[in-house]
């Protein structure tokens, strides 16, 4: 956007902290869950049984990356 | 609420002299739970000893189990059921002996042959080797004063060999490898030995009674080992037909004989004295009538008591004996609802004092999985391939995933045709100005007023205005509400849990405070959204205000209720508001699926249909080549599987995890025993009882 010569940077701004919202966000909860999950994989191995026990510990830190998610709808839609 | 099916625990007292008919008609009511006796629990009790018929059984199972191994009959094999009289009269007379000693006679001669093919092809490498010496079989042997010796060498010895008076013949290849044989006097043998040991010598054994050339006699061994591999091929023939003539035998014996067996065996688990056996068992109050009536009639001298129907109070429970402290689930639920405690049971089984979640997980699962994808294009796919999958298969994992499929399928249709207005990623009315998306108005060039009149009910009237902050907005507000009534139920459910195991005033004093720092926390966070982020649009609203000091309010009021949870109580708060936005995840992947499909529908149409939209004619038509129209529906075909298929993984699995997370962990205990009632499952033979 330029007006008067001068170039209004705020959208492309706030789009990188969307974006930096939702994939920093994500590089967490993948770390987070890198390590249940092979945790989780090793324990199915030994008792099946523990499927659902270990789906459940393994999407636990998912919700983080919902979290960076509302905050770059926040920034998109409503600054 | 869905609690398990109460249960009733009854005492069956009887003559020993009885006791095969009385197991008979325990395993033909198929409703009693067995309580296992513990040694020295009763006084003048011990354990019993199997039926005298049972080792006899147990012989004849393992000669069963031992053949279908063997000829490789596994229970995935399908076969013809046999009747249970016909199968049982062949087992007494004795046919399992019979069809063993036919079926081992074929497996002897095969070991047998496969030991000859063995020794025949080791020494037809031996003699491979020997054959490139110019020495005859016989010649290696016979003679008194000298020995010989032949074998494989790693390099040439003869250098060495030259003084100790021998008469080498040797044939040196780098490929093959180097032969040699050594003949010298019995003098020498300890000498030329280590020689021969110093360049790597391997011996070589000639074998016995073949003479002439080795070449001659490799050809007539070569012959001998195709015999014997023909021989054995048909021999593989002849265990084929073995197995398609006995497998309905032996699947049916090995059934059979299980049953006996796990009959036989029922004594070692129940109180015998000298002349009755005590049987302690769990079965549902609704039995428990039948349940006497039938052992009472169709047996003599037995006597069923019903000792007491355990109710849900877990007060006092610890006075109880241990072996009937815990009744057993029985999980009591309707057609629909019963393919939904899959998903309970892969957590674990409820206990008998729990709301068992199946029900709660048959609605909200297959509605959550439904708003994730939304879209009738992908719903229908859904339905029809769920409704297939609940025909045809029984495996429970597949029962399982085509249940989702169904249910979830329908939801989908109903979201995608009245709520999203969505097919394949495209919306089904408005003419978009942007080039970017379609509409099927758009693309198949509809009459503009009346399909608009049509679909006026969907929110938001047209499908194009969805792509817009409003939309996305109403959207996240929407799936967090959902996750707040989805979270009141967990929290009303876990009250409700605590109420049936030790009243009331515990209920609410141990998980009352939950529900109010909730409440507490939801109304606080409605006043402060709305305050921070419109705040300066509208500033500070009364409403907004109202909510938060509620909001406040409600959760001093809560963590004092929580005070016994120590820390815990504090801690936990912010989670609440973590489980809350968890459920923004419905947007969420809609929207992803949503983008994908748009991404797809783009590539598709635009850059290889080459789309143009006249928007003063109000017509469009497609411009590109006709390669690039093949493209173009590949593409579609290609993307909206992969949309379609993803949509499994994501709203599948985030479906469940909403439930096991945040829902069930609210009030969801778990490490119930499941009810396991003695009952014969026929497959492979036919009951003729019935």
């Amino acid at each position: 956007m330029i007006e008067n010569g001068i170039v209004d940077i705020t959208p492309g701004l706030v789009a990188i902290g969307a974006g930096l919202a939702v994939g920093l966000a994500g590089i967490g909860s993948g770390m987070a869950e890198k390590d249940i999950g092979a945790a989780a994989v090793g324990a199915i191995t030994e008792d099946m049984s523990l499927f659902g026990k270990a789906l459940m510990f393994t999407v636990l830190p998912e919700t983080i990356v919902i979290f960076g998610l509302v905050i770059s709808i926040l920034c998109i839609f409503v600054m | 609420m869905s609690l398990p099916e109460s249960m009733s625990r009854i005492v069956i007292v009887g003559a020993k002299s009885h006791i095969d008919d009385a197991i008979q008609v325990i395993y033909d009511v198929g409703s009693i739970h067995l309580i296992d006796h513990t040694v020295g629990a009763d006084e003048g009790f011990s354990l019993g000893t199997s039926r005298p018929y049972s080792p006899k059984a147990s012989e004849r199972l393992l000669k069963v189990r031992a053949m279908e191994k063997g000829l490789g009959i596994t229970p995935k094999v399908k076969s013809n059921p046999i009747p249970e009289a016909e199968i049982k009269s062949q087992i007494s007379s004795d046919s399992v002996e019979t069809v063993e000693a036919e079926v081992n006679a074929v497996f002897d001669r095969r070991n047998d042959l496969n030991q000859r093919i063995t020794e025949l092809s080791a020494t037809k490498r031996n003699l491979e080797i020997l054959s490139r010496l110019p020495i005859d079989l016989e010649m290696y042997s016979g003679y008194r004063s000298i020995f010989s010796m032949v074998g494989t060498v790693a390099d040439d010895p003869s250098t060495d060999l030259v003084n100790a008076d021998v008469e080498v013949f040797s044939s040196f290849d780098k490929k093959e490898g180097n032969v040699i044989a050594v003949f010298a006097r019995n003098e020498v043998r300890d000498k030329v030995q280590s020689i021969l040991a110093e360049h790597g010598f391997s011996e070589i054994v000639v074998p016995e009674g073949i003479t002439g050339s080795p070449s001659a006699a490799l050809t007539a061994i070569a012959r001998e080992e195709e015999a014997a591999t023909n021989e054995l091929d048909s021999i593989g023939k002849q265990i084929e037909s073995l197995m398609v003539k006995y497998t309905d035998f032996l699947e049916a014996s090995d059934e059979e004989l299980s049953i006996e067996v796990e009959k036989g065996e029922l004594p070692l688990r129940i109180a015998n004295s000298e002349y009755t056996f005590v049987i302690d068992a769990w079965v549902p109050e609704s039995k428990a009538g039948f349940v006497k009536n039938e052992l009472e009639t169709k047996v003599e001298s037995v006597y069923v008591e019903v000792q007491e129907t355990r109710g849900r109070s877990l007060d006092g429970v610890d006075d109880i004996e241990k072996r009937f402290r815990e009744p057993p689930t029985k999980m009591n639920n309707g057609v629909v609802a019963k393919e939904f405690e899959y998903p309970t049971k892969l957590v674990s089984v409820p206990k008998y004092q729990e709301i068992d979640p199946s029900i709660l997980i048959a609605i909200f699962f297959p509605l959550f999985f439904g708003f994730m994808v939304g879209d009738v294009g992908y719903a229908i796919p859904f339905i029809i391939l769920g409704a297939y999958g609940l025909k045809v298969t029984h495996h429970k994992d597949w029962r399982a995933i085509a249940t989702v499929f169904f249910f979830g399928g329908i939801w989908a249709f109903i979201f995608g045709f009245f709520f999203f207005g969505e097919c394949l990623g495209m919306h089904f009315v408005g003419i978009p100005t942007d080039g970017v998306t379609h509409t099927w108005e758009q693309l198949l060039g509809l009459n503009h007023e009346a399909i608009a009149g049509f679909f006026s009910f969907l929110p938001e009237g047209h499908g194009v205005s969805k792509i817009g902050a409003e939309w996305i907005g109403f959207l996240m507000k929407l799936t967090v509400y959902i996750g707040v009534v989805h979270l009141a139920l967990g929290y009303i459910c876990a009250i409700y849990n605590k109420t049936i195991q030790h009243g009331f005033k515990h209920a609410f004093m141990e998980k009352g405070g939950w529900l109010l720092a909730f409440l507490g926390i939801v109304f606080m966070c409605y006043g402060l959204a709305n305050y921070l982020i419109f705040w300066l649009e509208s500033g500070l609203m009364t409403v907004d205000l109202v909510c938060i000091i509620l909001g406040i309010v409600l959760i001093i009021v809560g963590t004092v209720l929580n005070r016994h949870e120590g820390a815990q109580a504090i801690l936990e708060l912010p989670g609440i508001i973590g489980n809350v936005l968890s459920y923004a995840r419905l947007a969420a992947i809609g929207m992803s699926k949503a983008g994908m499909a748009l991404a797809f529908n783009y590539i598709a149409i635009d850059m290889f249909g080459g789309y143009v939209w006249d928007a003063t004619a109000g017509t469009g038509s497609f411009e590109g080549s006709i390669v690039g129209l093949v493209f173009c529906l590949i593409m579609i075909a290609f993307g909206h599987l992969m949309i379609w298929t993803l949509a499994i993984i994501s709203a599948g699995l985030h479906g469940l995890r909403l439930q096991y997370v945040e829902f069930m962990a609210k009030f969801f205990d778990g490490g119930g025993i499941e009810f396991e009632p003695l009952a014969i499952k026929r497959k492979k033979t036919v009951s003729t009882n019935a």
